[in-house]
């Protein structure tokens, strides 16, 4: 009787033992088989940063006349980043973009949540309405750009319409005054990524179970109470995405706010993307351009696995 | 006071009918099992009941109480529904405490129920688990548990049953039952398993096509169908029917089966009200009921289902079908002809224009 339960239990002893090394043999050439297209996908994605990283510590530029591999020679042992940290055109044109970032992304959240919630329902003429709110999001930046730059004229149907409710002329300076021209191109960017958000959110809305929100109805809770205990929890993975695609992207805000003011009057709009575009075009330093772009990597790296972390947390709790 | 009755009630979603003027009466503390296949209003019905539907026409009254225009949310009824629908961002606790904390109840107070209803179910140590991490009888007890915190004089509950795997069901049926016991609440309870409103129903409502069909214990649904739907619907296998037209003999009334020739004569009381009955009948038995005879309807095997305790044999082809369920494994095999006799007492006859039930005057 022993001796049976013995070979049987020696048996499966050597079963466990052959099939992790099956599989590590599986495993071994299957990331043999591989290795190519992973370092094709490693160099792509790779190359450029170490690039950067490298010609970031240098003065070069492509008018120094040798090239970029050679970019050594001209080693200025940091002083891109020393310059950096001591440029304040950087860092109002960094917390410029913080202020456009921190109206822009709630107000589109706001607008976009409120958005989804009116077309989480049936209403009669509901999928013209969706047609016509995602169309901002399809047009092309630039011409959104010039679409405002022409809305926000002095002469332009923005002032005309403000002068007909007040019943007077009203030549608002929209675009040349230092303040104003700030507003505008949030209102630019919030009319053109609102439908981005509505779109993420009304998805993860619509995702969320219903017999929960019955349930949550018959046990008493009025339609805030739903929309706070259920709703809003059961989509914290898709706002947490939402949120993080859109502070990315805004982050990056550029072509719209180009076309409208050319990130003036003076500096009045300069975010980072249109300080590097003019460090990179006029001043033609591309070594401390390329610190600044890896200073701003570096800060978006935070966001993002900021981000994912909380989703990771998110995610133990599925809907 | 959690009496609940239902007057005329119609549901109606464009031109289908989901319930056609439903009447019923369920009595205070009753558990009341609405039996039907899918589609037979039985949900409908449910909804209603809840809420979350608003009737076509027609009324439903808790106690005196008309509940007409009432939202759900002030109906005081607890619901169960089919996944439990358990909040599983939260916790046990917070899942328990849902109803009290939305209607603003004292941190206190809602401590003291919450504890006492985990105790009830025994869900304490479980209370500060994530929901979505438990095991189905878990959820049921935190679904019910969720709902009776609330204290309602109805409980309706939605096939809760059907995502559990078979084995469990029994287990399941049974703290169910004790539950209601415990909490002795008004439970309507909609199923399409027959044996789930067997075994836990006072009286069940069985419907069809939106249409409620008989209301009885569950041995008179069993023992004596009203219609053929029920007939047939009641019991695994449903009961045999064999159209045939009544005819007098010299021993009593039988029933002409054509081909496979003359019933026994049938019981005094029924074969007069049968000689009222001017159409063609269907003659009715339970499968459990067949006796091997020397006398009877004799009828070759056509199929023989062997399923440990029982064997169920099947006899006959087409409009002359029937099953016949044994204890024991009587030794017949395909292409056998058997001598089946039901019991006189058991034989049950509908008409076979109106499909009703022909009762013994």
């Amino acid at each position: 009787m022993s001796a049976v339960t013995a070979t049987i239990s020696e048996d499966k002893m050597g079963a466990a033992r052959a099939k992790p090394a099956q599989r590590d043999e599986g495993e071994r050439l299957g990331f043999r088989l591989t290795l190519p297209a992973q370092i094709l996908v490693l160099f792509i994605s790779a190359f450029p940063l170490l690039m950067q990283l490298y010609i970031s510590v240098t003065d070069w530029s492509p008018l120094s006349g040798v090239g970029w591999w050679n970019a050594w020679e001209m080693w200025n042992s940091f002083a891109n980043y020393t310059d950096l940290a001591a440029d304040t055109r950087f860092w109002s044109a960094l917390q410029r973009t913080a202020i456009v970032m921190l109206v822009c992304v709630p107000a589109e959240f706001l607008l976009g949540l409120a958005l989804a919630t009116l077309f989480a329902d049936d209403f009669p003429g509901k999928r013209i309405f969706y047609s016509i709110l995602l169309m901002p999001m399809m047009v092309v930046p630039a011409v959104a750009g010039y679409m405002f730059f022409m809305l926000f004229q002095s002469g332009g149907p923005v002032n005309d319409i403000l002068s007909r409710i007040i019943g007077g002329p009203v030549t608002i300076a929209w675009l040349s005054d230092p303040n104003l021209a700030l507003i505008a191109v949030m209102i630019a960017d919030i009319w053109q990524w609102t439908p981005l958000m509505f779109l993420i959110l009304l998805a993860g809305l619509v995702g969320v179970p219903e017999d929960q929100i019955k349930a949550a109805t018959l046990l008493g809770a009025n339609a805030w109470q739903r929309f706070t205990t259920i709703v809003l929890p059961k989509m914290k993975t898709i706002i947490i995405i939402a949120l993080a695609i859109r502070v990315i992207e805004n982050f990056k805000i550029f072509d719209t706010l180009y076309i409208m003011t050319g990130g003036g009057p003076g500096v009045a709009t300069e975010t980072i993307s249109v300080y590097i575009y003019k460090v990179t075009t006029q001043d033609l330093i591309w070594g401390y351009v390329a610190a600044i772009a890896l200073a701003i990597l570096i800060v978006l790296s935070i966001v993002a696995v900021y981000a994912m972390k909380r989703m990771a947390k998110t995610r133990e709790v599925p809907a | 006071m959690s009496a609940i009755h239902l007057k005329n009630l119609t549901k109606t979603f464009g031109d289908f009918a989901a319930l056609k003027t439903m009447d019923l009466e369920i009595a205070d503390g009753e558990f009341m099992a609405l039996l039907g296949p899918s589609g037979c209003g039985k949900s409908t019905t449910m909804n209603m009941i809840a809420g979350m539907e608003e009737p076509s026409s027609g009324k439903i009254l808790f106690g005196e109480r008309d509940m007409a225009g009432v939202p759900m949310g002030r109906r005081g009824v607890g619901f169960v529904f089919q996944n439990y629908a358990i909040f599983t961002h939260m916790t046990v606790r917070q899942n328990l405490a849902y109803g009290p904390r939305m209607r603003g109840a004292a941190k206190v107070e809602i401590d003291r129920r919450v504890g006492a209803i985990a105790e009830m179910l025994q869900l304490s140590p479980l209370l500060d688990r994530k929901a979505d991490r438990l095991s189905v009888n878990i959820l049921q007890r935190v679904a019910i548990g969720r709902s009776a915190i609330m204290e309602p004089a109805i409980f309706l509950l939605d096939e809760p049953l059907s995502n559990v795997d078979a084995a469990f069901r029994a287990v399941m049926r049974t703290e169910l039952k004790q539950l209601q016991r415990q909490f002795r609440q008004t439970m309507v309870y909609v199923t399409h398993d027959q044996l789930e409103a067997m075994t836990m129903a006072d009286r069940i409502a069985v419907m069809d096509h939106g249409v409620l069909q008989q209301v009885g214990t569950p041995l008179e649904v069993y023992n004596n169908p009203a219609n053929v739907f029920v007939a047939r619907f009641i019991g695994a296998p449903g009961m045999n029917l064999l159209k045939g037209r009544p005819a007098e003999s010299d021993r009593g009334l039988v029933i002409d089966l054509g081909p496979l020739g003359v019933t026994p004569p049938l019981p005094d009381e029924l074969a007069s009200s049968v000689r009222a009955v001017r159409n063609d009948v269907l003659y009715g038995f339970r499968p459990e009921q067949v006796a091997l005879a020397d006398r009877g309807l004799s009828m070759p095997a056509t199929f023989v289902e062997r399923i440990g305790a029982r064997t169920i044999v099947h006899l006959g082809e087409g409009e002359s079908a029937v099953k016949a369920v044994f204890e024991n494994d009587v030794g017949l095999s395909v292409g056998q002809t058997a001598v089946v006799a039901p019991p006189a007492s058991s034989v049950r006859v509908f008409d076979a224009a109106t499909g009703l039930a022909v009762r013994a005057g």
